[in-house]
């Protein structure tokens, strides 16, 4: 697999980036060095290996379903670009 | 490190009341200003630390002090969120976030009494080994070579962290290490970086990269100093639900020196040709060290080393695709204006990231896409397994590892490759240690030709720090390396 001019577009509509057409090959070029680089393990035999997702040998601890939410809502919209009554404001979705 | 303060050697002449914060914090204050030129400070804390400093001189007088560090100012990287302190990760997107809670790392230094001076520079979203990708403009290493004026990277993505230490703009500071954002920046500073094991320092409030992979820890002038802050910022959090439960132990008061007995695996996969001349005869030099000081020095093997690279160039930017997603221009942070929602999110993050992190997150994107996933996530995953069991095997037969810290000394900040990859084998001696879990830690051993600090890298088994950190200990005191950068941005 190369990243051609569809497929970096398709990528980056995935990724919601909007890639600029005079940056294409640049682009293009980095991203086909990085996967060719990272193309090397597939000459490595993992076929009877485990993944792991992560390197700590401990069970993940479930915390008790209570209410302990310090954040006022005064907090949480603190920071919004763009804010509303006790709402987030964004472009219109539905018409 | 001479003439200048340690977190130990301050906290006695705080004790014995030869200085007060306020005076030492002013001093610092003043050092960080005459040394602008080095861009490490993204933002300075000016007035807050000195409040905080009488507070803390105020404590000490009514003799209710916080901890014995209580009124000493540090440095923190710009990934921790602090409250009230615009909180960039020297990405644009963040450029005006300022946090309304405080990271549980910061937390804790500030309930032992510590003074933050600033937030230090770093790469954006810490993605990076030169510190060049950060929006606030590099940060220039203290360190120049002998032969040349011109300036040096500090290293990254913990730059800014490095740099204040080595350059005496902090007593010593936090940075971060995903891939070896903090030790490879302490071998290029001749500072001592220590990445602790995964799960040993709470992630909660940490701007995230990638989350299997992220630690917290310390970039000091000395080994003793790593130990002491260690102390202050580990244990188990609550709030994350991947620090771990097993008890902390106390670094500092249990740090013993002697090596005797111990089994030190020098791993033959480490050994290239390309290695600098001054940089193999560094790791000789401490092999043949902790040999004189009782040590066995053991020749092992981790097959799976060369594949480390490339399985973290999978693994790193998958995970920073899915933290990432969360600069939508939404909720916080920079916000592009477009014609419908969708076209926000685009123009929003396409303005608001610098071109590393972009390519992280299309590359990160890719490799969890349809038809991918299997064949690049999941592949790096196992190879991952592979990795982890390679070191499960050698500490069976070692105490410790010694390696190089960096396959150079650092370079000149014009001559940083443009070619993504090359920039990645700067990592190449740390990258292992994250994919495993390990703790790690750079320390300065010498110079080399050009008088540019040489870092050399321990790692130990996952939660033996306090073993890291007797032998990094032990090479300390043998060696007593005590260089520090002429301060030519004074002139």
């Amino acid at each position: 697999m190369e990243f051609d001019k569809k497929s970096l577009l398709k990528l980056g509509k995935l990724a919601r980036i909007s890639i600029n057409e005079d940056n294409l090959n640049n682009l293009s070029k980095d991203l086909n060095s990085i996967l060719e680089f990272v193309d090397q393990l597939k000459e490595i035999k993992t076929d009877q290996v485990d993944p792991t997702s992560n390197s700590l040998n401990q069970k993940l601890e479930v915390r008790d379903d209570k209410v302990d939410n310090k954040n006022s809502t005064e907090d949480v919209l603190e920071n919004a670009p763009e804010k509303e009554m006790d709402f987030f404001v964004v472009p219109k979705v539905i018409e | 490190m001479k003439d200048s303060y340690t977190l130990k050697s301050l906290a006695v002449l705080l004790e014995n009341n030869k200085i007060s914060s306020k005076e030492v914090t002013s001093e610092y204050l003043k050092k960080i200003e005459s040394g602008k030129e080095l861009n490490c400070y993204n933002t300075v804390s000016q007035e807050k630390a000195l409040i905080d400093a009488e507070k803390s001189d105020e404590r000490r007088k009514s003799q209710n002090l916080k901890s014995k560090y209580d009124g000493i100012p540090i440095g923190i990287k710009d990934l921790f969120c602090t409250k009230g302190v615009t909180t960039t990760a020297s990405s644009k997107i963040l450029s005006n976030f300022i946090p309304n809670y405080e990271s549980t790392v910061t937390q804790k230094c500030c309930d032992s009494g510590l003074i933050s001076l600033g937030k230090l520079n770093c790469d954006e979203f810490a993605m990076g080994s030169t510190n060049k990708t950060s929006f606030f403009g590099s940060v220039k290493n203290p360190w120049k070579s002998l032969n040349s004026d011109n300036e040096l990277v500090p290293g990254g993505s913990s730059g800014g962290s490095a740099a204040a230490v080595s350059g005496d703009l902090c007593v010593a500071s936090l940075g971060t290490d995903t891939g070896g954002s903090i030790r490879q920046p302490a071998s290029f500073t001749g500072t001592v970086g220590l990445k602790p094991s995964y799960g040993r320092v709470s992630r909660w409030g940490i701007v995230a990269f990638a989350s299997s992979l992220d630690q917290a820890g310390p970039i000091t002038k000395t080994v003793e100093d790593a130990a002491i802050f260690l102390d202050i910022i580990s244990g188990h959090d609550e709030k994350d639900s991947t620090s771990s439960i097993s008890p902390k132990e106390n670094y500092y008061e249990n740090l013993n020196p002697d090596i005797k007995g111990m089994k030190i695996g020098i791993p033959k996969e480490f050994r290239s040709d390309k290695l600098p001349v001054s940089t193999q005869k560094s790791w000789d030099e401490c092999a043949d060290l902790l040999k004189t000081n009782g040590a066995e020095i053991v020749d092992i093997n981790l097959p799976h080393t060369m594949s480390a690279l490339p399985a973290y160039y999978i693994i790193a930017p998958a995970e920073a695709s899915s933290n990432l997603a969360r600069y939508d221009g939404v909720r916080y942070g920079l916000r592009v204006k477009g014609n419908d929602l969708i076209d926000m999110y685009e123009k929003t993050r396409s303005e608001g990231f610098g071109d590393e992190v972009k390519r992280r997150i299309l590359i990160g994107t890719y490799v969890l896409s349809s038809g991918y996933y299997d064949a690049y996530y999941i592949k790096a995953q196992k190879i991952r397994s592979l990795i982890k069991s390679d070191y499960v095997e050698a500490f069976k037969k070692v105490d410790a590892i010694l390696t190089p810290s960096t396959p150079s000394t650092a370079f000149e900040i014009a001559n940083e490759p443009s070619d993504p990859v090359q920039n990645y084998l700067n990592d190449i001696f740390t990258v292992p240690v994250n994919l495993a879990g390990l703790p790690g830690i750079s320390l300065p051993f010498a110079n080399d030709e050009n008088n540019l600090p040489i870092g050399l890298q321990l790692i130990t088994n996952s939660f033996e720090e306090q073993k890291l950190l007797n032998v990094a200990r032990n090479i300390e005191k043998t060696i007593n390396y005590s260089e520090t950068p002429e301060k030519w941005w004074l002139k």
